[in-house]
């Protein structure tokens, strides 16, 4: 069953048409690795899932919901409720550097009083001793390396428990011995089939964890399979020149 | 020197001081709010509002603060037809003018303690779903006000220096009596003094921002 439906996606920035007819569906469980050279408007495609960015046309549907329907948006309150289905992990974390990290993790529940104080706290709890945090739960993110970071991070978009997790390029900003923690709490979360929809540069991380991969270049989804079609056989010219170049 | 000479100087010197500490929480409990207000309106989409505000911080702060001050003091109860209703005690007339100059120096700091934070910050907030209310007062204020404290510091020190400006308008304070002390006994001594009551309360107030910037730390 398909939880997110994208078709014909259209987005530029001015003049440039940064994705042109954009269209897949993800599986629920589904993990989806999204690969391609910078400026393929990958992050883009992601950000406009959790409208990030306003999409120029086409539709959006998380769970059988409209994000956006022919390019147009419903009122606020009902993207609101639509991307609250979702997660997001960025690149360079995005913690909030003036909270502590179970602060962090609590202040989106607590706020938007999802659940009660005593279980919001059960859940921080359990989730940081998920990724190994439990230690730091009273340290402030700057005090933490890049990787216990985005660990944080993680677990924070998990705080909301949403039925699907983005992440766009999670271990790009990490220095390479840091990578493997992070990748290792993402393997964790597919093994117990979360949706997550993965921007990455991680040809491994893409080969072992995910279901299916996509290539996007200038745009467009030029290839999409399982890893052994996408990125052992790929079909086209494009998709080659780019592993060849990112095998380097 | 004797104890009583000392004692004759320091007394009216520390009188005219409650001036000087008076104007300065007065200006700064004042001008710290109406700087944010005025962050806010340069930053709003109402045009007008926006237009509005940046003229008035390129006014206060393209003109000398003694200017407003006499303006505040002298120039007001000349103003035609409002005029006579504008005849304000000099230390009102003064604090007002203090208020509106550093309320315009507070509004450019917290814009640039705005400036300063990450697009990041806002996009992590709306994927957590949180409202633009509770962005903005729990994520963006308690951040810009942070990175805008070692400013706020500066400016504050600057603000007991500047309360000497008084001298100019004829309200009694500090450097008033310290003056007056040095022409009637024919001695420099009363101008040390009054250095060092300066460098007692910005040294209070360096210490006092040094403890928030602690507290208030990033990275504890």
């Amino acid at each position: 069953m398909a939880i997110i439906e994208v078709s014909n996606l259209k987005k530029s920035f001015g003049e440039l048409e940064v994705l042109k007819q954009i269209t897949f569906d993800v599986k629920q469980n589904e993990v989806v690795a999204i690969i391609g050279p910078s400026g393929s408007g990958k992050s883009t495609m992601l950000r406009s899932l959790i409208h990030l960015e306003e999409i120029n046309g086409g539709s959006i549907a998380v769970g059988g919901d409209y994000l956006v329907k022919d390019g147009v948006y419903p009122k606020q309150s009902e993207v609101k409720r639509v991307t609250a289905k979702m997660g997001m992990v960025f690149q360079h974390f995005n913690l909030y550097p003036h909270l502590t990290v179970i602060e962090n993790l609590e202040l989106a529940p607590k706020l938007r009083k999802l659940e009660s104080k005593e279980a919001v706290r059960k859940r921080s709890t359990e989730l940081l001793g998920k990724i190994g945090l439990s230690a730091f739960a009273n340290a402030h993110p700057a005090t933490l390396s890049g990787g216990q970071k985005q660990r944080v991070a993680i677990a924070r978009a998990l705080m909301t428990n949403p039925d699907i997790l983005l992440f766009d390029e999670p271990t790009s900003a990490l220095d390479p011995e840091l990578t493997g923690e992070v990748l290792q709490v993402m393997k964790d979360l597919a093994e117990e089939h979360m949706t997550m929809i993965v921007v990455t540069h991680e040809m491994g991380f893409a080969q072992e964890v995910a279901d299916r991969v996509m290539f996007m270049d200038k745009g467009e989804i030029i290839e999409s399979g399982s890893p052994e079609e996408v990125l052992l056989n790929p079909k086209f010219e494009r998709t080659k020149a780019f592993l060849n170049r990112s095998l380097k | 020197m004797t104890l009583d000479y000392f004692l004759s100087i320091i007394k009216p010197m520390l009188e005219g001081a409650q001036a000087t500490v008076l104007l300065f929480f007065i200006a700064i409990i004042v001008s710290i709010p109406l700087g944010f207000l005025l962050t806010l309106a340069v930053r709003s989409s109402i045009k007008p509002l926006s237009l509005f505000a940046h003229g008035y911080i390129y006014l206060m702060r393209g003109t000398p603060l003694l200017l407003q001050l006499l303006f505040f003091v002298f120039g007001l109860p000349l103003l035609p037809v409002i005029g006579e209703h504008l005849v304000l005690d000099r230390f009102v007339a003064a604090t007002l003018a203090f208020i509106f100059n550093y309320a315009a120096y507070f509004a450019e700091i917290f814009r640039g303690g705005l400036l300063a934070i990450d697009k990041g910050q806002y996009e992590a907030s709306q994927v957590l779903g949180l409202s633009k209310w509770q962005t903005t007062t729990r994520i963006i204020l308690p951040q810009m006000f942070r990175v805008a404290l070692p400013a706020v510091s500066n400016e504050s020190i600057t603000l007991v220096k500047d309360t000497a400006l008084l001298y100019a308008v004829a309200v009694p304070e500090l450097l008033h009596f310290a003056q007056t002390a040095v022409n009637r006994d024919f001695t420099i001594i009363p101008f040390f003094f009054a250095g060092i009551i300066y460098l007692i309360m910005t040294l209070i107030l360096t210490l006092f921002f040094k403890r928030l910037e602690k507290k208030y730390t990033f990275s504890g």
